[in-house]
């Protein structure tokens, strides 16, 4: 047992030395990490946590969109009817029932992946911009049958009184943040393995793929519902944590808002949709001290960076602080003179990536 | 003929008043290698493309093994072991190309075939030395010249583990040095055998090319497409000499 444990201290230092600290990006998000994890200590003011909670929750489900639209390449512009399925199933199963929050969520998010397949099976087999069309009208139909049945879903006012997603706000907060770590790095395993291997090759080419022998139909509602997961439980959360929920999770903002945050980000990263999030949800909720102005100012910020970054804030960091070893293709810090891999002479040493491009 | 292995009975395709493919039958043997020739436009990659299931014929069967294929999906055929390659190579431009031959190591014929490799790396790291490109793996397929392209294209299907292969026009923007060293791997897989830790059980070869003279030293069995129809089968020498056949491809003498 005590051998077990010092090989474990043993494998998890030698892998924080050669993963994390190696990499200047990876110290990066540790940093940011732990100076989130530590942020309550110094700032108890509610207002900023529930503004860095809700962020958290937007992560998991910007990921999620990035996991479907960007791995997979299923554009989807109506991404909300996971989150809002999600939520009213919370919410209702919670109000009608009393059911805790720890069972609502995970059957909020089961609901979604359902309301998905039901949509989304018919959906699947349309193939590039016809699927995204397609997908713009999921939410509406579903928005619809919310006002359908207005003594059961509130209509337009929605459901109130929902329980909390914890007792106080700072451990919401510490729930949030530990949720999002969590469901990103299963979401970034999932991409990294085969199965993500196989999302990679549906984007760029689905014949080649089919004509390699893999069930395209199968993996791409693999990707659906693996997608419609995540995306679910992030607005079951986000419906015990707002304690209402209306017909504004199911709206068109809700879908398009989340591919900005991505392709801000960095698409196919699933960590650039979370750093996204992190620089542009508080920056609008920021934005409130001027409200006429706040959504101009907004869209031309965005404008304006993706003019500089076309490939997203995330992968523009990483190109300017790593550079990649022209032989084995691994990620060096700037600093170095050689490849931490295999010892290749780096040119790139003392020099900024875009000092050297000119750019 | 034994035609237990492929058989293709009385095919036929339209593109709405096109005829692409018209009544063609024919089969190919387990030990064969098989050339399929014919004039722009004659309808052999349609032929291919049916045989694959990626277009699905109007009328006739495609039986592999006893088993009939028509209307079955691409991966399922892929699956029965029928491989083939495109004539414009179709990489996953953005990933690199050791990965653009680990997707099909990943389907479930090729995942059951080889256990005694485990890792997906090392059986599409030994179908990229079968080809010559291994020193490129970590490139981007993006990068590749058209040649190199073709011997990808060459790879990904090899690594489906096919009983039968299908090149289409695997010469196609190779100067002569690479095509004569392709056609020295298409012969070098036929035989069989295990290269590094790739088996090849030597599949039957169905090959589309214009470059007859390197085609005619590799194939069995000619078949000649012309509009459609099967023209004429035969040796390579029986083809060759057809006056049908040069008829095709050059046009009536006028007198």
């Amino acid at each position: 047992m005590m051998q077990f444990i010092a090989y474990l201290t043993r494998k998890l230092s030698r892998d924080f030395h050669g993963e994390i600290i190696s990499l200047p990006t990876r110290t990066i998000l540790v940093t940011a990490f732990l100076a989130l994890l530590l942020l309550p200590l110094f700032n108890s003011n509610t207002y900023i946590l529930r503004i860095l909670t809700l962020t958290c929750i937007f992560s998991i489900y910007a990921a999620s969109w990035d996991l479907l639209g960007g791995f997979a390449g299923q554009i989807s512009f109506g991404h909300a009817l996971f989150f809002g399925v999600a939520a009213y199933t919370s919410a209702l199963l919670n109000l009608r029932l009393g059911l805790p929050v720890l069972v609502t969520i995970p059957i909020g998010a089961l609901a979604a992946v359902l309301s998905g397949l039901v949509l989304g099976l018919p959906g699947l087999r349309l193939k590039g911009p016809y699927f995204s069309l397609a997908s713009l009208a999921f939410p509406i139909i579903m928005m619809g049958i919310v006002f359908t049945f207005p003594q059961l879903t509130g209509g337009e006012l929605g459901i109130s009184g929902i329980t909390r997603l914890a007792a106080t706000r700072v451990r919401e907060y510490y729930l949030s943040l530990m949720m999002m770590l969590t469901l990103v790095l299963v979401m970034w395993k999932i991409v990294t393995s085969k199965t993500g291997l196989i999302f990679h090759a549906i984007r760029e080419d689905e014949i080649t793929v089919r004509a390699s022998g893999i069930n395209t139909s199968l993996y791409k509602m693999l990707a659906f519902i693996i997608s419609g997961l995540f995306a679910g439980i992030a607005g079951g959360m986000y419906a015990h944590f707002m304690r209402v929920v209306g017909p504004s999770t199911l709206e068109l903002i809700m879908s398009l808002q989340i591919i900005v945050f991505v392709i801000f980000g960095g698409i196919a990263t699933i960590y650039g949709p979370v750093v996204g999030v992190f620089i542009l949800y508080p920056l609008m909720e920021y934005l409130r001290v001027v409200p006429e102005y706040r959504m101009l100012i907004f869209g031309l910020l965005v404008v304006l960076v993706l003019r500089v970054m076309p490939e997203g804030i995330s992968t523009f960091v990483q190109d300017l602080l790593e550079g990649e070893c022209p032989r084995c293709k691994e990620r060096n810090a700037f600093t170095r003179s050689a490849c931490r891999i295999c010892g290749t002479d780096l040119d790139s040493h003392t020099h900024l990536n875009f000092l050297k491009r000119g750019a | 003929m034994t035609g237990d292995f492929l058989e293709v009975n009385n095919l036929s395709k339209r593109f709405g008043g096109l005829h692409a493919i018209r009544d063609v039958s024919f089969s190919v043997n387990r030990q064969e290698v098989v050339g399929l020739i014919g004039p722009n436009g004659a309808g052999k990659t349609t032929l291919v493309r049916l045989i694959l299931g990626i277009i699905k014929a109007n009328s006739g069967q495609v039986i592999f093994k006893g088993q009939n294929l028509t209307g079955k999906k691409t991966w399922t055929i892929v699956g029965q072991g029928i491989a083939g390659t495109f004539q414009n190579a179709r990489p996953f431009a953005h990933l690199p190309i050791i990965a653009n031959v680990m997707v099909p190591c990943l389907g479930p014929r090729a995942s059951r075939r080889g256990e005694w490799v485990k890792t997906v790396e090392a059986r599409a790291m030994d179908a990229l030395e079968f080809v010559g490109i291994a020193d490129l793996a970590k490139e981007p397929a993006s990068r590749l010249s058209q040649g190199d392209l073709k011997r990808l294209e060459v790879a990904r299907a090899i690594a489906c583990e096919p009983e039968l292969l299908i090149l289409d026009e695997p010469f196609g923007g190779l100067n002569p040095t690479e095509t004569s060293l392709m056609a020295k791997s298409i012969r070098r897989l036929h035989k069989g055998g295990r290269f590094g830790r790739l088996h090849s059980e030597g599949p039957a070869m169905i090959i589309i090319e214009h470059k007859l003279s390197e085609l005619m030293k590799i194939v069995d069995r000619v078949i000649v497409l012309n509009f459609g129809e099967t023209l004429t089968m035969g040796t390579p020498e029986e083809v060759v000499n057809d006056p049908k056949v040069i008829q095709a491809y050059i046009g009536k003498e006028v007198v």
